[in-house]
């Protein structure tokens, strides 16, 4: 990543990071929200609580979730070699979101504010294990996908079944509004619950440029040239379901930002897996902040889902990108 | 000085033994070129000798741990992947990736990918995306990335196909060059006129068996073409060096 492209993308997420503290419901001034941010002791008002355990966990959740969801998509992306490849592909989303629909509708949920992060990181988990156990030790970018695919049906399938057998239609309607994907009504818990896992899986999918770059020439060159292919892709899936299954089991299902962003973002790093890494992981904090900024602004009564708008925003710009590309090709 | 040995090497793939039992030492100074129809197994005998498949016998290369292995020999798959529109310069850099330190490129790779890509003429090509090449171009990319790793052999699977006239001639010239500078070459080959002429010794595989191994006049007789190639051909030695020219198929193809 250039130096001026990262400027820029650091300089984009700050501000909207400063973007999200500001814009709320609370009608807060500039001066008085700042102040509040840092107050403490016995001077802390109901502004000094709205911005401390609101707003700024929000910011923070909105931050870690476009970070994790745009470093994923791009190790994803580098390393099956595929600009469609998404940190959904490997099933990890699609089965903390069965954890979570499981926490929801057995009622485990209601319980403790840890049993549906807790059920949804364990779906994560549990899928890492299927998958790794489906794709084999030697298969490549191939297997990888079709296993991921499979596990992604299974727990869209078992998550259905969930909502099919719901008693209740208000449990229903809970666990379809947790599945759009939202970071509104959070609090520091969801940010110490995800914080670990974001940034254990985002180191770790950082440290895999060079292999990444490698395998730009195939897998037979890659592992030429030193690569430890088996080793490249654990790490991979890994580091995705790390952080992707941190992220989704404290803000729900988030597409389209692990997809779009490391696409949009390519041009500018000359295409290098390796520089899109941190682009991408930048890009997407500033994606995740302004929609979560969006959902605020357009419908502030309404609760407009941050998984709806990124959809809504995502889908068609990223058939604009095809149609670029076929431009392109033609 | 023996840069690579191979014994008794065999692979077997849905029980078909598709090399098998090969032995072969490639040594300093050496271009070898490793002949045989489609189907003789000369790719699967180049990935095994890397290490890339699961082989019974021995080959000193995949004995190497990974990144030690990456520093004695390059190899050049022959499906020409490039996956992104990433520019020549960053292509041919990807070959230092075994000689990096923590800090990135030093002036030392910078030196060794420019090397690369002076011997085989396309320093102006540098900031063009790999992706947008001719197929030719883009075969001269990926040979240049397999020069800067600059390991002491070299083995390429057909890296000549698809090149122009003058671009296989450069390229059989610039592995001369480093078989001249004591480096040593392997490399699969299917124009028979350009293995007589470029190695200094040929290999010929059929049926996954090693049948002929020696310098190209030596190993191109006319008893080895029709058993193994299933053709006749006109052999000569002229003062400007061996011309091969096949001439026909023989009646029932290769045996």
């Amino acid at each position: 990543m250039s130096r001026r492209l990262g400027l820029v993308l650091g300089l984009a997420v700050a501000l909207l990071f400063a973007g999200s503290l500001l814009i709320g419901p609370a009608a807060l001034g500039l001066g008085e929200s700042l102040r509040a941010l840092v107050a403490g002791g016995a001077e802390r008002g109901a502004v000094a609580l709205v911005m401390q355990e609101v707003r700024l966990p929000r910011a923070l959740l909105g931050l870690m979730t476009g970070a994790a969801l745009g470093l994923a998509g791009a190790a994803m992306q580098g390393f099956l070699r595929n600009p469609l490849a998404e940190p959904g592909l490997i099933g990890t989303s699609a089965s903390a979101a069965l954890g979570a629909v499981i926490a929801l509708q057995s009622g485990l949920a209601a319980l403790h504010v840890l049993a549906l992060p807790g059920m949804a990181l364990l779906g994560a988990f549990l899928s890492v294990g299927l998958i790794l156990a489906i794709a084999g030790p030697r298969g490549g970018a191939l297997t990888l996908i079709l296993a991921g695919i499979a596990v992604s049906a299974f727990a869209g399938a078992l998550t259905a079944l969930v909502l099919n057998l719901s008693p209740n239609p208000f449990a229903a309607a809970e666990i379809v509004f947790w599945l759009l994907g939202s970071l509104a009504d959070r609090s520091f818990v969801h940010v110490w619950i995800a914080a670990p896992f974001v940034l254990a899986g985002g180191v770790l999918l950082l440290s895999l440029g060079r292999g990444l770059d490698a395998l730009t020439l195939g897998e037979d060159a890659a592992a030429s040239l030193g690569v430890r292919l088996g080793r490249l892709r654990l790490l991979v899936i890994a580091g995705a379901a790390a952080s992707v299954g941190g992220v989704t089991a404290v803000a729900g299902a988030i597409g389209f930002v692990g997809l779009v962003v490391p696409h949009v973002l390519r041009p500018f790093v000359g295409a290098r897996p390796s520089a899109l890494l941190p682009a991408s992981a930048l890009g997407g904090a500033a994606m995740v902040l302004a929609a979560d900024i969006a959902v605020r602004l357009v419908a502030p009564d309404r609760d407009l889902k941050l998984g709806v708008l990124t959809a809504l925003i995502g889908a068609p710009f990223f058939l604009h990108l095809i149609w670029r590309l076929r431009r392109r090709l033609a | 000085m023996t840069l690579m040995t191979l014994e008794n090497l065999t692979v077997e793939r849905a029980g078909r033994r598709v090399v098998d039992g090969v032995s072969l030492n490639v040594g300093a100074g050496e271009v070898v070129g490793l002949i045989g129809p489609n189907g003789a197994g000369k790719t699967t005998l180049l990935r095994a000798a890397m290490g890339l498949l699961p082989a019974r016998g021995h080959s000193s290369l995949a004995d190497l741990a990974p990144a030690a292995r990456a520093r004695r020999a390059a190899f050049l798959p022959q499906a020409r992947e490039v996956a992104w529109p990433v520019s020549v310069a960053v292509l041919v850099a990807l070959g230092r990736g075994p000689h990096l330190g923590a800090s990135g490129l030093a002036e030392a790779d910078r030196a060794a990918v420019d090397r690369a890509m002076a011997r085989m003429r396309i320093a102006e090509l540098a900031e063009r995306p790999a992706t947008e090449l001719s197929g030719g171009e883009q075969a001269r990319v990926l040979i240049a990335r397999l020069l800067a790793q600059e390991t002491p052999l070299i083995l390429a699977d057909e890296p000549v196909a698809g090149l122009d006239p003058a671009a296989q001639i450069a390229t059989m010239a610039v592995f001369a060059g480093l078989a001249g500078e004591g480096r040593g070459v392997l490399a699969s080959i299917h124009d028979l006129g350009l293995a007589a002429r470029h190695c200094t010794r040929l290999v010929a595989l059929s049926h996954g068996r090693l049948v002929a191994d020696g310098p190209p006049g030596r190993v191109l007789t006319p008893a080895l073409l029709a058993e193994v190639f299933g053709i006749r051909a006109h052999f000569a030695e002229t003062p400007e060096g061996p011309v091969f020219q096949p001439l026909a198929v023989l009646g029932d193809g290769p045996g």
